[in-house]
């Protein structure tokens, strides 16, 4: 029998996002390809790891 | 004095953090427990009734005795990463480090005991109503017969997962969902089930909770959809708090023994606050960049706080 929540369960949407930046263990950020720190663009973390949504996030879980 | 960031490298959120770390003056090391066995590598040594040791990560290294706090941010899990990945590995190396940081002076921003249990939504319930929260009437069962009753006591429910996690193979989504209460209640038998009255909510409300320091955001709700978490309805804006949630919000963090929380609010017609969980762990960066509260700053703050000798 299947456990009643998974009845709502829907197909996770698969991230269409790729991380522009790369760690820098120098500095211990992540940084963009130009250098600057990945924080620096506001569309990067729009985009990226700071998100609650579920739209390309593996952060989502708000554990 | 150092901070130590457990957290996955690509983690941006943390690097707001980090950065602010940076800008304060206060040496970090950064690393991720996943690494250890391997570029993370750790050791102490207990003797003559004392007590040293240090952990090392890539050229960074740091003795256990010089931490001012711990800041657990999503790290990953030990031994992840390892050339010879198995459980058995994972227990050693949580077990080695964890048990290590845990013989230090160190602040933490979660204490991993704190945050185990306050990943407990049932045990969330409880402390929120000791706190003097609104909480929805609420029912974990898996009596087909009690989840019947319960609808018909209460008709408009919503299910929601008891762990907060996302079924996994193949990957898979549990948004917190309306359900009829005509619904067929027998997949309950199956497995453990959280109902809850449903709240009809004018808006979101998160709440982050750093030590003392409460920043509030709202969200006008979607009608169309309860978990906001899947909805791009609406902005986040800051928010008052009112001063019964303010007091309530503390006495759940002290009972929680927590120093980081994220409180989820539901916000009816009438402008009251119903609580709906406290996720320890709880993002942050997004209320940030939609309502320029400093929250990182006071992350950054209070891990920078010197720990009592």
């Amino acid at each position: 029998m299947r456990p009643f929540a998974l009845s709502y369960a829907r197909p996770a949407v698969k991230s269409a996002t790729s991380t522009p930046y790369s760690y820098d263990a120098t500095r211990q950020l992540n940084v963009l390809p130009d250098g600057r720190p990945a924080t620096c663009s506001r569309a990067v973390l729009l985009a990226t790891g700071t998100t609650a949504s579920t739209a390309g996030s593996k952060t989502h879980f708000d554990d | 004095m150092t901070v130590l960031v457990l957290t996955c490298e690509e983690d941006l959120t943390a690097d707001i953090v980090v950065a602010t770390l940076h800008e304060l003056g206060v040496p970090l090391v950064r690393l991720d427990p996943a690494d250890l066995p391997g570029r993370v590598s750790l050791s102490a040594e207990y003797s003559d009734n004392d007590f040293h040791g240090y952990l090392k990560s890539g050229e960074r290294m740091v003795s256990l005795n010089s931490l001012r706090s711990v800041w657990v941010r999503r790290p990953g899990v030990p031994g992840a990463r390892s050339a010879e990945q198995s459980a058995w590995i994972t227990a050693e190396a949580e077990q080695a480090l964890y048990g290590m940081l845990s013989c230090t002076n160190a602040r933490w921003m979660n204490h991993p005991t704190a945050a185990a249990q306050a990943r407990y939504k049932p045990w969330q319930l409880h402390i929120a109503h000791q706190s003097g929260f609104l909480v929805p009437p609420t029912l974990l069962t898996s009596f087909p017969s009690a989840a019947r009753q319960f609808a018909a006591t209460h008709r408009d429910l919503v299910v929601k997962s008891v762990s907060g996690k996302h079924p996994g193979d193949p990957p898979m989504v549990l948004p917190t969902t309306r359900i009829s209460p005509d619904t067929d209640f027998s997949g309950v038998a199956a497995g453990p089930t959280l109902l809850q009255r449903h709240v009809p909510k004018e808006a979101d409300i998160r709440l982050t909770c750093i030590d003392d320091q409460l920043f509030a955001a709202r969200k006008k709700a979607d009608p169309e959809e309860v978990d906001s978490r899947f909805t791009h309805h609406g902005t986040w804006e800051p928010a008052e708090v009112p001063d019964a949630i303010h007091r309530a919000v503390l006495a759940y963090m002290n009972a929680a023994q927590l120093a980081y929380g994220a409180f989820d609010f539901a916000e009816d017609p009438e402008g009251a606050w119903w609580f709906l969980e406290c996720n320890q762990g709880g993002q942050f960066g997004f209320v940030q960049l939609e309502t320029d509260q400093p929250i990182a700053q006071a992350i950054a703050g209070w891990l920078a706080v010197k720990a009592a000798l």
